[in-house]
């Protein structure tokens, strides 16, 4: 109670590498917004309390008034820590689309509960929406450009892809030198690597 | 490269703008780099090039199909990477200036629908940030918001009894930010007191805050680096 519970939830957040997501904790979660409730009920309580006594709620300041005001208060803060635990996992969320793309592997579904799943499909869809509507894709040249070509190395079997005006045979561990655009996508995820002499 | 000069394309822009930048020698490619670099250092987000960017693109488009040409013909590949090379650096501009803002509006959506800030995007801008904040707002909603007492569910105010919205996250605007004006400006205020007077010389290297030269950036009497 107090926020206290709420602050731990927001540790977990502090203790996590930026840009990584914990598993959701919807224990600690649960357990916040039932604290809620039950400031609320005593929150209301009292003031009823001050209401059948007959004096101002406005201007009373008695035990009861001031006891109103920490539950009020203490509401307010797990209200704070939840948001910005969700925000700020929204936020991370937000970054792997930009950084992974728009499937995100098995092991960072796992951690997302069933409305972050939503919000980042639905995220990606508009950023999506976006890049057409401009006719550009901006999740690729994400650093700035050396060479136009570069060598790679694929990592997965990839099979035919058709990059440009010519199809390619992407077999494992065969080596291309393909357009920095065109490779970028495969090496964000993993499925190809660059070829440093 | 001096694309911009209109070199191959042959055509007199009835653009001011370009007019005065070729006059002063800026290709639209610097005014790209400068754009995209006072976007990068800038906290909040800043005014759309909408003529600057459609430059580039007809540029870029330009570009691509000198390139296309010049393999098609067999020119030597020495100068086809030329030009490939220019093509890819301007592309990433374009791409790295617009992703710049995407992410400036994924960050502060709701600051940004809330106030003049949104005079500042472009069209396909303002569509995006409505759609980021409806399903930021749906969200938070169902996960947090719609499940905590009532007169506490607002996402703009921690509770009904908040005087205005609190809960709105803003960029912060006095970061330091290193500048440096093309000319000078002399004797400029930073802060409302009038206690701080700083001359700006041209070609020197400024670190102040934001808020103090908000205006100069706005009116690109100085450039952020």
């Amino acid at each position: 109670m107090y926020g206290r519970r709420a602050s731990q939830l927001l540790r977990e957040l502090a203790c996590s590498e930026s840009g990584q997501l914990t598993a959701f904790n919807s224990d600690a979660f649960d357990q916040v917004i039932k604290e809620c409730k039950e400031h609320n009920m005593q929150l209301q309580s009292l003031i009823r309390k001050i209401e059948d006594e007959n004096l101002d709620i406005q201007t009373t300041r008695n035990e009861d008034h001031f006891g109103a005001v920490i539950h009020h208060l203490s509401l307010i803060r797990n209200k704070r820590c939840l948001m910005a635990y969700m925000y700020n996992r929204a936020e991370t969320i937000q970054s792997l689309r930009w950084k992974v793309g728009p499937v995100l592997p098995q092991e960072i579904q796992e951690k997302l509960n069933y409305s972050e799943e939503e919000y980042f499909k639905n995220h990606s869809a508009a950023i999506e929406s976006c890049m057409s509507e401009l006719d550009l894709d901006l999740t690729v040249d994400m650093v700035p450009p050396k060479d136009p070509y570069i060598r790679v190395r694929v990592l997965d079997d990839i099979g035919e892809v058709c990059l440009g005006d010519h199809s390619i045979s992407l077999t494992k561990h065969s080596l291309h030198f393909l357009r920095r655009t065109d490779a970028e996508p495969f090496i964000s995820q993993g499925m190809m690597e660059e070829f440093l002499e | 490269m001096a694309s911009g000069s209109g070199s191959g394309s042959g055509r007199w822009s009835e653009d001011l703008e370009t007019e005065a930048a070729m006059a002063m020698g800026t290709t639209d490619v610097e005014l790209l780099k400068r754009a995209w670099r006072n976007e990068k250092a800038a906290p909040e987000i800043l005014q759309f090039e909408a003529a600057l960017v459609l430059r580039a693109r007809e540029q870029i488009q330009l570009l691509e199909e000198t390139v296309e040409e010049f393999t098609e013909n067999g020119v030597d590949d020495l100068v086809v990477s030329l030009y490939q090379m220019d093509l890819d650096r301007t592309l990433f501009l374009l791409r790295s200036y617009l992703r710049i803002r995407l992410q400036k509006i994924e960050k502060y959506m709701i600051h940004i629908s809330k106030t003049n800030l949104w005079n500042r995007l472009s069209e396909q801008e303002q569509r995006f940030a409505k759609r980021c904040t409806d399903i930021m707002e749906k969200h938070l909603g169902q996960s947090v918001l719609s499940r905590l007492p009532y007169g506490y569910q607002s996402i703009l105010k921690q509770s009904i009894s908040s005087e205005e919205d609190d809960m709105v996250p803003e960029p912060q605007l006095d970061t330091f930010v290193f500048c440096k004006t093309k000319n000078a400006v002399g004797a400029f205020q930073l802060d409302d007191t009038g206690d701080e007077i700083v001359d700006l010389v041209a070609d020197d290297l400024y670190v102040l805050r934001y808020k103090s030269i908000k205006g100069l950036v706005e009116s690109g009497r100085i450039d952020l680096v």
